[in-house]
């Protein structure tokens, strides 16, 4: 067995994933789309982000 | 030339389904998942380098990338402050000891946050292993988040705040020349590699890009954990009993599609990245590893591992390391010290267990 074995586990895994939650969960609606860039927007970032801390001092 | 024609197709269903911006971050995460693993550019594995072999020429290479990426990205964030947002996140004594967990773990399935998700990417079996529970990880982190912040003080420091942005990407740059400097004196190797410091400045660019599209740094485990977190939801968890998923925040990613969350976006990008970069050359290399089977179960604990320090240290390699020091959180640099310490603890554990794996396979 060769990485593309691994490669195609990878992919199906993330496509996999992309169907579920497209199929079970709320589809994306364009209609409600942020601006293309959040430079020069009034629609920014969304601030879920790794350095979330809720309830932490600020 | 089919790749190239997929992905613009990919690329424009997205755009034209969900939103150009979304589509955007996508093609972003694509382009870093190849770069990185074209070019050979990583977080654990120079790391390891630095330490077992006195090669500081990947350290270098981060350094540039973070220093590129804070002196355009700190004016950035300050030039409109209610659109962007830096990755600012507190310093305390269980970020530490996190950021030190997550620097062992990584040593030992040689992966970090980005490297776990590209080294899947590009088929390799133990990351394929570690990634599931890593974002497992993740999601149990979140629920220890609140517990962590509760129980001791959790002190955000974001130095544009206290120096002003050009006295916070001063001190950024300082603080890099400095790491850099020490870690020079203890290479024995030449520094600078070309392939390396190419493959900095186009992450560098990639990442300033990521920031004037999202409106905030990139990150890694976020998304690992939104996506476990949706899952458990659609088993019949209930978020309503984990504090961190009541916060307005979270409960509209939870509410919204993976394809709308921009770490999810560019996680998954990292993944389709990786796999095009790698897959002309995969069909000649193997997919197992010349180790014991009870390797991978080793694999999977550090993954698992990786994803509830990387959630307790607010970030891994690129949400706290990377993202966290070029938007000028001291918790970036806290992070630097910890994983560091915890790196040079689990290049050693690793090297003892991979030649116990290796030696029991033959036997």
């Amino acid at each position: 067995m060769t990485r593309r074995f691994g490669i195609i586990v990878a992919l199906l895994g993330v496509l996999g994933g992309v169907v579920i939650d497209w199929t079970l969960g709320v589809p994306p609606d364009p209609f409600r789309a942020p601006d293309p860039m959040a430079f020069g927007s009034t629609s920014g970032a969304s601030g879920a982000i790794c350095t979330f801390a809720p309830g932490a001092q600020q | 030339m089919i790749r190239i024609l997929l992905i613009v197709g990919l690329l424009s269903t997205l755009a034209v389904s969900a939103g150009v911006r979304f589509s955007l971050l996508l093609g972003l995460g694509l382009l870093i998942g190849f770069s990185l693993e074209r070019m050979g550019f990583g977080f654990a594995g120079p790391w390891r380098r630095l330490i077992r072999d006195r090669n500081a020429q990947g350290m270098m290479a981060q350094l540039l990338a973070i220093g590129l990426t804070a002196i355009a990205i700190q004016p950035i964030i300050a030039y409109a402050p209610g659109s962007f947002l830096g990755a600012i996140a507190p310093v305390s004594i269980t970020m530490v000891m996190a950021a030190f967990v997550f620097g062992l773990s990584m040593q030992m399935i040689l992966g970090c946050g980005s490297g776990t998700l590209i080294n899947a990417g590009s088929g390799n079996a133990i990351a394929l292993v570690a990634l599931p529970l890593f974002c497992l990880g993740s999601f149990v982190g979140t629920l220890l988040v609140p517990f962590a912040i509760e129980s001791t003080p959790h002190i955000p420091v974001s130095l544009p705040a206290l120096f002003g942005v050009q006295g916070s990407v001063g001190a950024t740059v300082i603080g890099l020349i400095v790491i850099g400097l020490i870690a020079a004196r203890y290479s024995q190797a030449p520094l600078w590699n070309r392939r390396l410091l190419t493959a900095a400045v186009i992450l560098a660019g990639l990442a300033i890009l990521h920031v004037l599209v999202a409106g905030q740094p990139w990150g890694v485990v976020y998304g690992l954990g939104l996506w476990v977190a949706k899952a458990a939801q659609g088993l019949g968890w209930d978020p309503a009993t984990a504090a961190f998923w009541t916060h307005p925040i979270n409960i509209a990613a939870l509410e919204s599609s993976i394809l709308t969350d921009t770490t999810s976006l560019t996680s998954l990008g990292l993944v389709g990245g990786a796999a095009l970069a790698a897959w002309k050359e995969s069909s000649d290399r193997p997919f197992g590893q010349s180790v014991a089977i009870w390797f991978y179960l080793v694999a999977a604990l550090f993954g698992l591992l990786l994803g509830i320090s990387s959630r307790l240290a607010f970030g891994c390699n690129v949400g706290a390391l990377f993202s966290g020091i070029a938007s000028g959180s001291l918790h970036g640099w806290a992070w630097l010290l910890a994983g560091f310490v915890g790196s040079i603890v689990g290049v050693r554990l690793r090297d003892q267990l991979w030649s116990l794996a290796q030696t029991s396979r033959q036997s």
